[in-house]
Parts: structure tokens; sequence; C-alpha cells
């Protein structure tokens, strides 16, 4: 059972200048004001970054054209629900977020484990070019090759119009495994040289030493790697042309952009004079915009606080266990 | 390490084996990021993809050429390059917030409210900068909330200009990126307090450590780490500003110094749809990112003594 | 053999049935299969269309029609959907494979295209085609410098070019609030500049719009600015002049400006504009709002100009406030020549042209011939080019010429009209035709009714559809039907010959030269209208002639000036020709 190493060179440095100032006592009235001040601009930055998604929320319940001249602001005027009928009518809607969660589901989890495992292996320093491999991979992060060569590519490989494409080019991904690698550094040697003892393999020591170890930072990169997935239409957008592998991202992109052409080719074309009577729930490319901002950023809201967990039980866990 | 002896045979198997180990995603990589950087190819023909590459005009370095023909040009280069780097080195300067936020969220011992801050505050980063615009232009318009709150109260008799003035525009951009990025930034810093040995805290408070002396000796040399890398991979991204904030911020009278080398590129020629002037752009920009970043690393290992890659 | 018939009829009927069964919303029609039993197995096509604001299958009447006449359904591919500029058509194209009806612009796109061997060779189809051989003209044009048949042209029509092809209200013209100018007494307008106190009037007696905030005479956007502020070149029309470029060129040929000029109609517009804000005319917010913001402002009445009559009146001119006398209505300026674009020969921006990858080459061309057809031109003439719709729902030949059904009424000038099954179901807006190209012109004439085909021409509609607001501009202008019948009754109209004339791609040069050119200008524009007074205005005009000369402005000119002459040239030659 390995004991834990505090992580080098920090702190016995820093229980050494705490032990010259063991006579200050814990909570002092500076504390507490402390405490107050930071739980107040805290609760003040938290308000300031609500207020645009509620914005959001009561304007895409209200009419439209008070939404449109940017006048509502506290509560929603010209209550209706059209904004959000009208999405959850769009045509394959729930194959398409079927489509999403899948990949979503599917991405994370690929991405995840290859990103713990890659960040595993780039710290093995006995690993033949090691440097070398690393920084190949690194450097992908500053590449744009172009979309045209990226899809013969994909052409090429059969990925178009196929599931894959949204999860095999998403494996390794150069951030993640920055992230995972240098987590796993600040970690105390001493784990991996126990298990070693032991005669684990590297298999071994990845997935009993590694995995439970660096929950945090995996969720952390879950968190990352499922937005990413949940938000991502482009890939829909070029590889994409069968109607069944549409994610819902994709159909609500196209959907706000067929909100602002249709507006623009009506107006331009001469106008269906009558159709703009009903200007309040009349779709917008504004209103179509907020509604589907918030049906997207919803399903992320009730998702996050249950990553949210990970972040507390870290190494502690793990050195129990281990 | 011990360079003098010969790598034994077992050894040299061991540092293959661990090289087997990553080879299949060493191919995903050669595949969907060296392979395609063929491409690169175009920016030495008319690229027109309807004929191919083989049918498309063989031009040299004209594009190369455009970037710099005038010099008109070359002082509106100037200004765009200010202005990126202004942004940037800002950019630079404010990553420092996210540390701050992480660092501070974590003397929050309230669990319901400290989840909820983080919760609130990564909403930014989800609202897209049109939106963001529109936001803002409720509230910053001449009959915007401020403006309207700011003359019921007899304070202006005029609307101040918030959007369409050239004042400290680099800041009025930072302070958008900052309000939209911070919360979520501090994702991966609040990752790595987790991982501290909660030991370390208890012996700190037993020695009788106050709490900035915990934060500042325990918490912030664990953020440390994470914070070099990405601070190094953020130099690297000097010219990569991103385009989207400033495109829907811009208007005709701040664009002299909202215009970032992204919304350029964008104005010159992309959106006029030459596909080989596109790839000239992204080759140079990918080109100079690697090279800073491997200056940057270098520099690392004269000063610290260690590289970060 | 009758029995034999009868088994026939049986299994096709069981066989619709069981088809209706498994696609939903598709009801028992007269038999699934080709009308004439031409087109037996079903086929999807893939339609690859600059124009369509929708993509994906649609269903509905017009996919009914289609699917009923060429057992054909379409999957539209959209890049005015997709977004993102040429990102769709680029990687499509480049994977070779377009779609199997491409609807794209003529000119470089075209000849890309052919020489890139994504388009069929029509020839033999085009020579059994029986409707869109009465555009020979147009065609031969189109083809001239191919080897065959690849393109076949859009907006045909057997109008004249010298004829305006906008119908009853030209594109531009001065529109403003006829109730408020009513209420002036009507002054009179000698020109332009004429306009500032009379708006000024108008915004003093209506400092507000119907919802309390605050109204301006004039409110600006800049989504659409390009070589200059595209607000600013709107009353340049007025006087005749359009933009090629960096060039306003009269219909006629008889003018042509370099816009930054100081004496350029473009100038004298942005002065126009300066003028107004200083008099506080301008909405402060023009400079930050979008389109959507500003269409909003007119539906509230809070702005009182507009430079066409399809903004101001579309988002004004509701049945209520029409109703009221309220709304948007042109006031002759006395010296206007209002620029109209003539009808096109030669077809309009667009062609229509089959995919070398297409499966079944036969039936899409026989669909293509279709769409030139009466029924095709009544039929895929969406709602917004007021095409009627499909004879016997929405409208049937009257007495006096075509009318509307009581359906008709309800789903093309009321909103929301429920399809019956055996028409296809569904809403009839939303079944409208997704390719949202005009073929053939609506304002041409049915040959079958005698009528034109925009129901807002005939007869029936005209005497049922009047109201206070235009019953009274009508009697000012000396009682003539519509804005157009003004214009040219007083001749203050002046069209330009419809060429179909297509500007030569720029160079690479030209356009990176072009490109930054335009940014300055754009925000130069901007800032002299919102200067603070004439001599802020003179020193910035004076800085942006500066600046884009330096940038390289003259080279672009010279090459737009090329084109405008260009254009000047082939439009006498139509007009020649064939006026």
């Amino acid at each position: 059972m390995p004991t834990i190493d505090p992580p080098h060179s920090t702190a016995p440095l820093a229980t050494g200048r705490l032990l010259r100032r063991r006579h200050h006592r814990l909570v002092s009235p500076g504390q507490v004001g402390f405490g107050l001040i930071n739980y107040a601009l805290f609760g003040l930055f938290a308000l300031l970054c609500a207020y645009p998604f509620y914005y959001l929320i009561i304007n895409s319940l209200s009419a439209n054209d008070l939404s449109a001249l940017g006048q509502v602001r506290l509560w929603p005027q010209g209550l209706h629900w059209d904004n959000y009928a009208e999405i959850f009518q769009l045509r394959g809607l729930s194959l398409a977020a079927v489509v999403s969660v899948l990949r979503t589901v599917i991405g994370t989890a690929a991405t995840v484990l290859a990103s713990a495992f890659l960040g595993f292996m780039f710290t093995q320093e006995k690993m033949w070019h090691r440097k070398l491999w690393y920084r190949l991979m690194i450097f992908t992060m500053y590449f744009n090759a172009g979309l045209i060569p990226m899809f013969i590519t994909m052409k090429n490989l059969h990925l178009t119009n196929s599931f894959w494409v949204y999860i095999l080019p998403a494996i390794v991904q150069p951030f993640n495994i920055i992230l995972v690698k240098t987590y796993i550094e600040s970690m105390p040697a001493s784990l991996q040289e126990a298990a070693e003892v032991d005669g684990a393999s590297t298999l071994q020591i990845f997935f009993r030493v590694i995995l439970p170890n660096t929950t945090p930072i995996l969720a952390t990169v879950a968190i990352f790697s499922a937005v990413g997935q949940w938000n991502s239409f482009q890939d829909t957008l070029i590889y994409i042309t069968d109607q069944k592998l549409y994610s819902l991202q994709y159909i609500l992109y196209t959907y706000i952009n067929q909100a602002s052409s249709l507006a623009e080719a009506a107006q331009q074309a001469g106008g269906n004079l009558a159709s703009v009577a009903s200007a309040a729930t009349k779709q917008t490319a504004t209103s179509v915009r907020m509604t589907v901002a918030v049906v997207v950023v919803a399903p992320i809201i009730f998702v996050y606080p249950i990553f949210q967990r990970f972040f507390v039980k870290g190494i502690m866990l793990g050195a129990v266990k281990g | 390490m011990v360079k003098a002896q010969r790598p034994s045979a077992a050894k040299r198997r061991e540092s293959l084996r661990l090289f087997l180990y990553i080879v299949p995603f060493l191919a995903l990589i050669f595949l969907f990021s060296y392979f395609p950087l063929y491409g690169w190819i175009y920016s030495f023909f008319d690229y027109k993809p309807a004929l191919g590459l083989a049918r498309s005009e063989f031009v040299g370095l004209q594009w190369f050429r455009l970037l710099v023909y005038s010099p008109a040009q070359l002082t509106q280069i100037l200004q765009v390059l200010a202005n990126t780097l202004g942004m940037s080195f800002i950019g630079i300067a404010t990553s420092i917030l996210p540390v701050a936020f992480a660092l501070f969220l974590n003397e929050i011992k309230a669990k319901p409210f400290k989840n909820l801050i983080q919760t609130l505050t990564t909403l930014p980063n989800f609202i897209s900068w049109v939106l963001v615009y529109m936001i803002a232009f409720s509230i910053f318009s001449s009959t915007g909330l401020v403006n309207s709150a700011l003359s019921d109260w007899g304070f202006i008799s005029t609307p101040i200009k918030f959007l369409d003035s050239d004042s400290y525009t680099w800041l009025k951009m930072a302070a958008w990126g900052v309000w939209k990025g911070v919360g979520w930034g501090a994702i991966m810093y609040l990752a790595a307090i987790a991982s501290i040995d909660p030991t370390l805290y208890e012996s700190a408070r037993v020695d009788g450590a106050k709490r900035f002396q915990i934060m500042r000796h325990i918490t912030l040399p664990h953020l440390i780490p994470t914070y070099l890398v990405l601070l190094m991979l953020s130099v690297a991204n000097l010219l990569n500003n991103g385009m989207e904030q400033y495109y829907v911020f811009k208007n005709a009278f701040n664009l002299e110094h909202i215009q970032v080398l992204d919304l350029y590129v964008f104005t010159i020629g992309i959106g006029g749809g030459s596909l080989s002037m596109a790839t000239v752009i992204s080759m140079l920009k990918s080109i100079i990112s690697v090279a800073l970043l491997v200056a940057v690393n270098w520099l690392s290992r004269r000063l610290r003594g260690s590289s970060i890659i | 053999m009758k029995l034999k018939n009868l088994a026939v009829l049986f299994t096709a009927g069981a066989l619709a049935v069981s088809l209706a069964a498994c696609s939903k919303n598709q009801p028992e029609g007269e038999g699934s299969s080709g009308s004439d039993g031409k087109y037996a197995d079903p086929i999807t096509i893939d339609v690859f269309d600059g124009l369509a604001n929708f993509m994906g299958i649609k269903e509905g009447w017009f996919a009914k029609i289609v699917k009923d006449k060429f057992n054909m359904e379409m999957n539209i591919i959209a890049p005015n959907v997709a977004g993102q500029g040429d990102t769709l058509y680029n990687t499509r194209v480049a994977g070779g494979d377009l779609g199997d009806l491409v609807i794209m612009d003529k000119g470089q796109q075209l000849d890309e295209l052919v020489e890139g061997g994504l388009l069929m060779d029509l020839s033999n189809d085009y020579a059994d085609m029986t409707y869109a051989n009465e555009f020979d003209a147009a065609v031969d044009k189109l083809n001239a410098s191919y080897d065959g048949i690849y393109g076949l042209p859009t907006s045909v029509s057997h109008l004249k070019p010298t004829e305006p092809s906008e119908g009853e209200d030209p594109t531009f013209g001065p529109f403003l609030r006829w109730d408020y100018y009513a209420e002036l007494g009507y002054p009179e307008i000698a020109t332009l500049e004429d306009l500032l106190p009379i708006l000024a009037d108008m915004q003093a007696a209506h400092p507000t719009g119907d919802n309390g905030q605050p109204a301006y005479a004039l409110s600006f956007f800049k989504d659409w600015d390009g070589n200059m502020m595209n607000n600013a070149k709107q009353p340049t029309c007025f006087y005749g002049y359009d933009e090629l470029g960096f060039v306003l060129a009269k219909a006629d040929g008889s003018d042509y400006q370099s816009i930054i000029d100081s004496d350029s109609e473009y100038v004298r517009t942005l002065k126009f504009f300066q003028k107004a804000q200083e008099m506080g005319l301008v909405d402060p917010e023009s400079s930050t709002q979008n389109y959507d913001t500003l269409f909003t402002k007119y539906q509230n009445g809070q702005v009182l100009f507009s430079f066409w009559p399809w903004l101001g009146q579309s988002a004004y001119n509701t049945t209520e406030h029409l109703a009221q006398g309220k709304g948007f209505e042109i006031a002759p300026l006395e010296d206007m020549t209002v620029f109209s674009y003539g009808a096109e020969v030669y077809g309009g921006k667009q062609f229509i042209g089959i995919g070398s990858q297409a499966e079944d080459p036969e039936r899409i061309a026989d669909f293509i011939d279709w769409l030139y057809s009466p029924e095709g031109t009544n039929d895929s003439g969406s709602d917004t080019m007021s095409a009627p719709g499909p004879e016997g729902l929405t409208w049937e030949e009257g007495t006096d010429g075509p009318v509307l059904t009581d359906f008709g009424k309800k789903a093309l000038l009321g909103s929301e009209a429920e399809v019956a099954a055996e028409w296809g179901g569904g809403i009839y807006e939303d079944g409208v035709s997704p390719l949202n190209v005009p073929v053939v012109l609506a304002i041409d004439e049915n040959p079958e009714t005698n009528y034109p085909y925009k129901y807002t021409f005939w007869p029936s509609y005209q005497a049922e559809n009047t109201n206070p607001l235009l019953t009274d501009w009508q009697s000012q202008m000396g009682d003539v039907a519509t804005t157009m019948d003004y214009l040219k009754a007083q001749d203050q109209l002046m069209v330009a010959p419809g060429a179909s004339f297509v500007a030569p791609a720029d160079s690479a040069e030209i356009e990176t030269v072009r490109n930054q050119v335009k940014a300055q200008i754009v925000s130069y524009s901007w800032q002299m209208v919102f200067a603070p007074d004439q001599a802020g205005f003179d020193s910035l005009l004076t800085q942006m002639q500066s600046t884009v000369d330096g940038l390289g402005y003259q080279t672009v000119l010279e090459w737009d000036m090329a084109n405008a002459k260009d254009q000047n040239a082939q439009r006498q030659a139509v007009a020649k020709e064939f006026g």
C-alpha cells in the first residue's frame, strides 16, 4: 500500500513557511469578511452570467415583434409558446436527438478513454521517441488543412454518410491529452512505482491505478468532449446527406438558416402581405435563434451537475483503494 | 537517467513495446491530421474544386504576393497585426483569471452554492456570439437598458455610445471574452484542485496556517503546471483570435481597432470565395503557430531548465 | 380482357393504398405511380438548388403533384440553408457529384461545372421537350460557348426586354407613410433633398411609433453592405442608376459615375443622409442594429420612409392597417426616373441542369420540361412569386378571366389553409415548391387563360382588393391602378433592357483589391452619414478618396467601368433585336 508523497518541490517549502506561523488562529474577523466578500462577488458574477440565458428564455417566450426590438428584459411580454411548438414539430427531430445522444455518449466515452490512455502513455519516459510523438500530436492542434482535403480524405475512407465520421476523428484530442498528462505528472510517482514493484503490467497500471485516480480531470475531459459532440453540426453539414444520420444540432442549425433566408426571400420577392399580419407569433430569425439556444443549452445544464460530483472525489479515493 | 550505458536488449524491447501501444492512435493522427495537409498544395494553384487540381491553373506565389501588394495595404496590415497582437496579449494577461476564479471558488464551503455558481458561470460559454451581440444590443444600444436607465435618472442627456464608438475597443472585447470564458476555463483548474491530497490541508491547518497561506502555498502551486502549459498553447495561438466575436461587434466606427487578422482575412479573401487564398492564410498561420510553440518551449528550457512539451 | 384490366386496376389500387399506408401524410390519390404509367419505379433525386430555402424532402401538395406525374421525390440540398458560403458547393463538386438536378448560377459557375464534367449534355433530351423549346433563343444564348446543351435558362418570359419585369411596384422608390404625408396636405416634392422638411414635419407630428418607442424618418441597417453602403445606393435608383461594382450606371447608358466622386449620386445620397442625421431624422441605432430589428421597427410604425416597397409595405401595410388607411405608398419626386429591371430575354441569373451522375436523366428532363409548361408555372412558382398554384385548388376559370377560389383566397391571402387530402394534405403554404426558382416569370401571360399567371394582375383580384389607403393614393395620383401604371403614365420609369448580362468574374487581384477597398468605402460612408456637420462630412470624404485610391481603387474602377459599358452595349443590342 503506497503512501502518498506530497507533490515534490511545493509542499515542503509550504509547510516550512507555515510552521513558522503556527501561532495564528484559524478564524479571524478578517477571514469572515473575506468569506462574505467572496460569496458576494461570486454571487454577483453568477448573476451576470445567468442573466443572458434568462434573457434568451424570456425573449423566446415573448411576442416576437417585441423581442426583436430588444425591449424584453425582465419578464416575458406577450407570452406564447409558438416558438417552441414550432421547433418540436420539425421533421426528424426525435431521430436526430437519438443520433446526437449516441454520438455524445459513444464519442465522449472514446475520447475520455483515449485521452486517459495517451495521457498516461506519454508520461512513460521509457517509450521509444516519446517526445517526438507527443510533439507531433500537439502540432496538429494548430493545423488546418481546409475542408476540401478533409472531405476527400473522409470520402476515400468511406466515412461520408457514416456514423463513425462523428467518432473516429474525435478520438485523439491533443488538448485533452495534454490536460491528462499534466495531471498525471502532478500525481505522486510512487503510485505507479509501487504497482510496478508488485509486477503489474502497463495496462494493469492504467486500469487499476491511473483511471481511478484521475477522475476529476477525466470528468473535465468528458465535459469538454460531450459539449463538443453535442454542439457539433459542421461535420454533419459536410459529410452527411443521409437524413437518418442528421444530428440534432444540424437540424436546428438549418432551421435557423432557413428562417433567416426565408424571411429575406419573402421580403425581397415582394412579400405576401397577409402572412405578415401575425407578427407577434411569426418566427423571425432572431426568435428562432434564441429558442434554439435555449433548447440546446438546457440539456447541458441538467447533465453538468452529474459531472461536478467527480470533481471532489479524487486522489483520496484512489489512495485508499491503492 | 543512465545515459552512459548501452541500452540492453530488454530495455529496447520495453521501449518499443510501449511505443506499440500508441501506434493505433498515431495512425488516427496521421489519417485525420497529417494526411489532409496535402491540400496545402492548393496555395500554389488557382484551385477550382469543379475542375480538380489537374485542370486548375498553377500560379506560383501569386497569392503570397497579393497579401502585400501596396503600401496602403501594408499600413492596413500593420494596424491589423497591432489589433491582433494587442488583443491576444490582453487575452493572455487575462488567462490568469480562470486560475483565480478556481482558487477563490474553492474557498466557498457551502457545496450547493458552489455548484450553483459553477454551473451558472459556464452558461455564457454556450451562448453564440451572435446572440451575445443581440443581448449586448438590448442592453447597450442608444435605447438600451443602460442608456434608458441613465437618462431616466438624469445622469446623461444624450445616449452613451457603447457599441458604435472606437474608445477602448480592445478592452471592451477582452471584457466580453472574459465574461464568456472565465467560468468555463476554470473547470480544468477546479479539476486540478480536486487532485490535491486533503491531508496536506489538514496538516497545514493543524500547523495553524491561515486561509490565504493555504491558498498561496498549497492550492495555487497545484494549478501552476496546467496554467503554464495552457499559457504556452495560447502564445502559439497569438495570431488566432477567431473572428466571430469581432465580426458581430464590428461596425463602421470601431472597424479600425476591432479588425483582427482572422476578420481581415475573412473580409479580403474568403468572403469572396478564393479557396487558394484561404489555404495560403491557414498554412501560414499553422506554420507560425508551430514555430511559436517550438520557440516558447525552447525558451522555457533555457529559463526554467525544463521544456513544457 | 376486361377482367384482366380490372385485376390490374385492383392491384394498382391496392399498391397505392399500401404505399399510402407506408408513408404518413400521403393520402390516397389518383394513383401513386406516374399519371401516364411512364414511370413505374419510384426514385428519389438529389436536387442541389442555390435558391432553395428548404433542406430535405418536402411533403404536401406540390410534392404530390411531382410524385403523381413523375413518381419522383426530391431531396433538396440547399446551400442557403447550409450556410457558410460556398462550403457545400465546393466539397460536393470536389467529390465529383453535385446532385441529380442542379439549379445554380450561370456564368463562372456554369462554365466550371461544364468544364469539370459535372453536368450532363442535354442535347437529346432537349430535342424531345415541348415547353422549354419555346425559349430557344435563351437556351442557345446560354449554351453558346459549349459543345452541347448543359443548362436551361430560368426567369424566362415572352415579355419584351424593354418592359419592366417587376409587376405592380418597381423594386425601388420613395415610399413613405402616406397617412402622415396626407396630414401635411400632400406637399409637392421637387427633388430628393426636398424630402427633408417633409420628413421632419412627419416625424415632429408623430415622434413615436405604435408601440410608444421613438420613431425616425430614416433607419438604416448594415447587413447588406457590399461595394458600398447598401442603403445609400437606393436613392440613386430613384434617378435611374444601378450599381455595377464601384460604378453607378444609368439604365439608358447615358451616364456612368464613379461612386466616390464628390459629385456622384452616391455621395449626394450620403450628404442627404447626413443632413437628415443633423436634423435628428436618422435612427441613432442604425449602425448597430440588424435587419430583423429594423423590420420590426417598420412593423411597429417606428420608421416613416422606405427605399423599397417590399420593406415598408410588407412590414406595415397589413390588412388591419390598410383598413384604417395607414401604410406606405410612393410619394413621387418630380425629377425622378425610377430604375426598373427589364424582362430578361435570355433568362435570369440561374440555370437548370442535370448532374452527370444522375441515374434517370430522361425522367428528370421530363420534369424540367414540365416546369416550363403553364401547369408547371402555376404550380412551381412559389407563393412569394405570386403564382396562383394548381388550377382547381386555388383558382379556376371565371367568366372574366381567372378567379381565386375561396380556398385560394384563404391560402394565398389569409394564412394556414388546410389542403384537402386528395390534393396532398398539410398546410398550403408549407406545401409550396421547395425549388423556389422562377422558371417562367409569373408576370408572363398564361396562354391558357390569356392573363398573367400572377394573380394580383387578374381583374377579379384587383376589383376585390381595395382599401382606404389605396383609394386615397389613387385619387391623388390621377386614378391610376398601381405604382407602375403611375410611373409609366408620368414617364418616370427608366427600364434597363433585360440583356441577362453577367459580369465576368473578378481576377484574383481585382477581387483582393476590391474587398479591401469596399470595406473602407462602407466604413467611411457610415461615418460620413453620422458626421456632426458639413465640414466633418467633407473631410471624411477627402480621406476616403485618398485612402481607397492608395489601395488601388482606380484599377477596380476601370474594370467595373468596362463591364458597365459592356452591359450597356448588350442592353442596347437586345432592345434593338427584341424591343
